[in-house]
């Protein structure tokens, strides 16, 4: 890892150098107050320092609804596959909070080990990841996650700090970057890295929202009948909201189409386990029909499941899910309620 | 705090599989459809052979494992093989008709057709640790057809096992599967083949009337030296299951084939799991003991 800095002034050259990449994909103000991750047209429209967009990355990897297999009807010889992108150019992420890295992180466990997938595998591959270090605000509890800070994962970080950033080089293309656009950068000074201890320190006393993780999948576990859950389904209208801000649900479906000319594709869309259909087999039987138990099986992947599993939950802390459920479910304040705490 | 990810598990540099059907694992195989025997009302035998030579030669699976059927503008589809590897070249697949795939596969597709097919998915069952023991299989109604391939892997491999006994119920005798072929195989004394049925009705039935659990509760087997094999519908395992281990059968030497809605096959599409438990991935058998920590999977 190399450390630099780069002035305010400067970021909108950074970004325009990263545009000679490809696409570059940043939180943009598309209304008042709203973030949204967009292909940028002009670097000045770029707003890393905006907490969450609606939609996070995951949809640069894996697009909400994509073709996966087409080709003539009922045919099983020649199909187009589909996994070679059209545009081989990289894609940037810019502006990637470190919640948003672990999730990436997360996705790439799922998707690049075992069988690899190779719609994923492809646009992971093109993408580029300048990440940026944020300020929580009090939908944040990353830090009850041990995600609130990254140190790999990303290819080029910026902090910032009065004035500048500390520019972290992690990746030989992260060099590249920076390499390209030498101008822009200086050494990193003494008082860089003193600023830059300073933040780290006052940054993790800002955290006001707190997640209690101890023994958590245990405590789910033994808590797995409780009337919390079929309390919090009266109130869950499986909307799917938090299935879909979510960085780490990446639940799909798949169904065949067939289209006017006769030809025929499979195609692959955002689920989520929320649904009413998503257990549903056929002849008729479904395997989560009642809500109480859908709403249940959420939280315990995030929270217990994967954990058993990969040794850490799959939620990051974002917050995403709190800002957008329209009746107002709050994630800890859910675990709070399991704990008997509220 | 917890230490976030294994060194192996980043950027694909874990254990990396690859389904024996292509690179892209969601891609299928074509493969022909060389025969189609009406088992009984409404279930057909699907004998396919993969057109390129050399996925056909090759293709193996273990007894238990599935495979992704599908037609392109009607879909896709897990079935389980009814035949056993040690019979090569090509595999057989059971099918009721119970959706849009399979109601297609009834009215329009014929012998000499083409369908897709990956595979083979999920675990099997754990034909390694059988050696030298007894076995006992269990079936409920279709769950003969996965039970159908281990019992021909066994008999084909009937010197590596003890006794060999088959437990298997359906609802009327109309409904039995392979009944032909079952009480060849107990006449020839390969195996102990125990039918029964739920209700007879007006048709001739000179065998056993009752569920299979109560078969279970009647068998006279060293529950140490033996292993249990059970796939049925869910309400099956809600009382087969007791009854095994009252029987004197440990958790762990009772194994299920469970359903799930088993859509993409390789453990990312999300459906088919009970906790982070991939029914597609890390099963569809499981042993008692897996599953009985894992509760969504048996209890309804």
């Amino acid at each position: 890892m190399q450390t630099l800095r780069l002035e305010f002034a400067r970021l909108p050259d950074l970004v325009g150098a990263l545009m000679e990449w490809g696409p570059v994909w940043a939180p943009v103000e598309t209304s008042a107050g709203f973030f949204t991750l967009e292909i940028l047209e002009d670097p000045s429209q770029a707003r890393p320092d905006a907490l969450r967009t609606v939609v996070p990355f995951k949809k640069l990897l894996l697009a909400p609804s994509f073709t996966m297999i087409s080709g003539g009807f009922a045919e099983t010889g020649g199909l187009d596959s589909g996994a070679v992108p059209d545009d081989q150019r990289h894609q940037v992420l810019f502006g990637a909070h470190a919640c948003d890295v672990h999730a990436l992180k997360i996705l790439d466990l799922l998707y690049l080990s075992n069988y690899v997938d190779p719609y994923y595998a492809a646009q992971r591959d093109k993408l580029l990841v300048i990440a940026y270090g944020c300020w929580p605000d009090e939908k944040c509890f990353c830090d009850s996650l041990g995600t609130s800070n990254v140190d790999d994962g990303f290819d080029l970080a910026l902090t910032p700090l009065e004035g500048r950033f500390l520019v972290t080089i992690a990746t030989s293309k992260g060099d590249d970057i920076v390499r390209a656009s030498p101008d822009l950068f200086a050494p990193a000074t003494a008082e860089d890295i003193r600023d830059y201890l300073a933040r780290l320190r006052s940054r993790k006393d800002a955290f006001q929202l707190e997640l209690d993780v101890a023994d958590l999948p245990y405590v789910l576990e033994m808590k797995k009948d409780d009337p919390v859950w079929d309390e919090l389904a009266r109130k869950c209208l499986c909307c799917g909201s938090c299935s879909i801000v979510c960085p780490t649900c990446s639940c799909f479906n798949v169904a065949d189409r067939i289209e006017e000319d006769g030809s025929a594709s499979r195609v692959r869309s955002w689920d989520s386990c929320l649904y009413r259909d998503y257990a549903l087999v056929a002849g008729g039987h479904n395997f989560r029909a009642d809500r109480g138990d859908r709403v249940r099986t959420r939280y315990y992947h995030k929270q217990e499941a994967f954990v058993r599993e990969f040794g850490m939950p799959s939620c990051v802390g974002c917050g995403r899910c709190i800002e957008n459920c329209p009746t107002g479910i709050h994630v800890v304040e859910v675990f709070q309620h399991v704990r008997g705490e509220l | 705090m917890t230490v976030r990810y294994s060194p192996t598990a980043l950027g694909g540099a874990g254990i990396v599989r690859e389904v024996a059907t292509g690179p892209n694992p969601y891609l299928p195989a074509p493969a022909r459809i060389l025969r189609i025997t009406e088992l009984v009302e409404e279930t057909r035998l699907f004998e396919l052979r993969f057109e390129d030579p050399s996925l056909a030669a090759a293709f193996t699976f273990r007894p238990g494992q599935f495979v992704e059927l599908s037609v392109l503008g009607v879909g896709e589809a897990p079935f389980s093989l009814p035949s056993s590897p040690t019979r090569k070249g090509t595999f057989e697949l059971g099918i009721r008709r119970a959706g849009v795939l399979t109601g297609y596969l009834f009215d329009h597709v014929e012998e000499g057709d083409t369908v897709g097919i990956r595979g083979p998915l999920g675990n099997g069952f754990p034909i390694d640790r059988f050696d030298g023991s007894n076995i006992v299989l269990v079936a409920g109604g279709l769950g003969m057809v996965p039970l159908r391939g281990l019992l021909q892997f066994l008999v084909d491999r009937r010197d590596a096992f003890g006794r060999l006994v088959l437990v298997y119920g359906s609802r009327s005798p109309d409904r039995l599967l392979f009944r032909d072929e079952l009480e060849r195989l107990a006449r020839r004394g390969d195996a102990e083949i125990l039918l029964t049925v739920d209700d007879p009705g007006e048709l001739q039935w000179d065998g056993r009337k009752g569920y299979v659990t109560d078969l279970v509760g009647e068998l006279e087997v060293d529950p140490s030296t033996t292993y249990a094999v059970a796939c049925g519908p869910p309400v099956f395992y809600k009382y087969l299951l007791e009854k095994l281990v009252d029987a004197g059968f440990g958790k762990d030497r009772i194994f299920l084939n469970l359903e799930r809605r088993m859509e993409c096959g390789i453990g990312k599409c999300g459906h088919c799991a009970v906790g982070y438990t991939f029914t597609c991935l890390h099963g569809p058998v499981f042993s008692y003991w897996d599953a009985i920590n894992l509760p969504e999977l048996i209890h309804e």
